[in-house]
């Protein structure tokens, strides 16, 4: 009927696969955060849009991210740090989805 | 009619299915980063048409499901004709437009399975002309498991993207920086559409070869012009962007934050890889509504709105067996011969035609996503609404209401 062996292995490779990737992207980010670099990306302008701040919001979010990394406790080396990790975790996260592509492509493997 | 007339007809006919399933789906990866605004509208389809394209290209495991398994076939002969299936192929393309039009995100694949299905029993008269094992274990029961592992996969993503990212001390966590990781991620759910569904159309058409004898049987794989017509349709199907399903899946079911967004995407990339992988012809608009709901409900302050996932699921239990009636009905009008293969043909042209036109008087577009946006805050912490400017009741939709009141909002 169903190949449930399968199916788990759908379930496990799909779970781990997304972990991974969710997961350095966002220790990464959380990395970036105790370097000193708290990001703000406020959402793109366009019409109707669904997820809107005012001006005025951006720049509450704007000076709220800046305090965040103008108060940090870490020393300037644990900051450098912080910051060549993240950007390591960011760069593993874009590896395993290259992986990832790679592995579904039988061109690579014929 | 002769017999390449009809198959030429019956390859226009899937490419324009191919069609409906791209705009459709631009959903599947597009509503979450729109709804976030980690893109904006026109550069999110056109880069969901681009990595469809390319996704197109890349696998075809799903493609010889379907011609290889599907339908019973004796040795070299195979039960379905190729005015089955166009009948199938009509059946298809009516949900298709029906759910868009009513802005549910349905399964474009079992829209065609179900047609195909139809079309098959009632034009052979054979109920045993399925192959029930295939059907039931590459298709209804993936089905039905597909938006589970989607859900479990994107809650679980979700809370660990929120807990890695929080600040005991209540500062700013940057978490704002998902949107950059939102484009990426929904580049791979719409790399990963077109390794699935640009498939299941390159299946029909090589399955339409064998029969016709074009191709064949022992040979399930499809032919290099068929695999680029086939990511062509889907491509441009993509860019013309169904933006009813898009409103429903970005904001219908449950307000999306770029964190849960980024894990919603990933999620579904990483359970259609996995499956398509595996050769299951799952449904890739399940699996992102499933991840959607998932990642509501892993957001610790997020709220899913029931009555809109309800009224999904509801479309997902109708898609197979109308979409099989309706193929029933216009192969057993086939059977009457050229004539009935003719009825059949205006009958599609007249369906399409009219759908596109009450489309075009309750016309919803990149700029309709939202009426009243300026009113609408990001850091609201109920669900969003819509609202009606200038009607004298202000608020229209209940919770429930998003996608079954797509229609009246759309109007200005």
């Amino acid at each position: 009927m169903i190949d449930w062996f399968s199916f788990l292995e759908v379930l496990v490779a799909a779970w781990l696969g997304a972990s991974v990737v969710v997961g350095l992207y966002a220790l990464g980010l959380r990395l970036l955060a105790v370097s000193g670099n708290v990001p703000f990306v406020p959402p793109v302008e366009f019409d109707e849009a669904i997820t809107v701040l005012t001006p005025k919001q951006v720049r509450k979010e704007t000076k709220r991210a800046r305090k965040a990394s103008e108060r940090n406790p870490y020393s300037p080396g644990v900051k450098l740090l912080a910051r060549i990790g993240a950007y390591v975790l960011f760069g593993l996260a874009a590896l395993v989805v290259l992986y990832g592509i790679y592995l579904i492509v039988p061109y690579f493997h014929s | 009619m002769s017999l390449t007339l009809i198959v030429v007809l019956v390859v226009v006919l899937a490419l324009f299915f191919d069609f409906t399933n791209g705009f459709h789906d631009t959903a599947n990866a597009m509503a979450t980063p729109i709804a976030t605004g980690a893109l904006k509208p026109r550069p999110a389809v056109a880069l969901a048409a681009a990595l469809n394209l390319v996704g197109a290209f890349l696998s075809t495991a799903v493609a010889q499901t379907i011609s290889g398994g599907l339908i019973r076939g004796e040795g070299d002969h195979v039960s379905i004709t190729p005015p089955l299936v166009l009948a199938g192929l009509v059946g298809a393309i009516t949900w298709n437009l029906l759910t868009w039009l009513w802005g549910v995100p349905s399964s474009s694949s079992h829209a065609l399975f179900g047609g195909l299905i139809g079309a098959t029993i009632v034009g052979t008269w054979d109920a045993g002309s399925i192959d029930y094992h295939v059907l039931l274990g590459k298709i209804v029961i993936p089905a039905l498991l597909s938006p589970v592992v989607a859900g479990l996969v994107a809650y679980s993503s979700t809370k660990l993207a929120y807990f890695a990212t929080r600040r005991r001390d209540g500062r700013a966590d940057g978490r704002s920086g998902f949107r950059y990781g939102q484009i990426f991620s929904s580049s791979l759910v719409a790399l990963s559409h077109g390794t699935n569904d640009a498939q299941k159309t390159m299946g029909v058409i090589t399955l339409l070869l064998i029969s016709a004898g074009l191709q064949p049987a022992g040979e399930a794989g499809p032919q290099w012009w068929v695999i680029l017509a086939c990511a062509l349709a889907i491509a441009t199907g993509t860019y013309t962007g169904g933006w009813r399903i898009i409103r429903t899946l970005g904001k219908g079911l449950t307000e999306v934050k770029p964190a849960q967004g980024f894990a919603a995407e990933t999620s579904t990339a990483a359970t259609i890889l996995a499956s398509s992988h595996l050769g299951f012809a799952l449904s890739t608009t399940q699996v992102a509504s499933g991840s959607v709901i998932g990642s509501g409900l892993g957001r610790s302050d997020g709220h899913v709105k029931w009555g809109t996932a309800g009224r999904i699921a509801l479309g997902w239990l109708l898609t197979l067996p109308v979409a099989a009636i309706v193929g029933g009905a216009t192969a057993s009008i086939a059977r009457l011969g050229t004539a009935g293969l003719i009825i059949d043909l205006v009958i599609a042209v007249v369906v399409i035609v009219i759908v596109f036109r009450i489309n075009a008087r309750r016309r919803v577009t990149s700029a309709h996503m939202t009426p009243h946006a300026e009113a609408e805050v990001a850091d609201a912490t109920v669900a969003l609404e819509f609202t009606r400017p200038g009607d004298e009741a202000a608020a229209v939709a209940s919770p429930a209401g998003s996608a079954g009141a797509a229609d009246r909002e759309a109007r200005p």
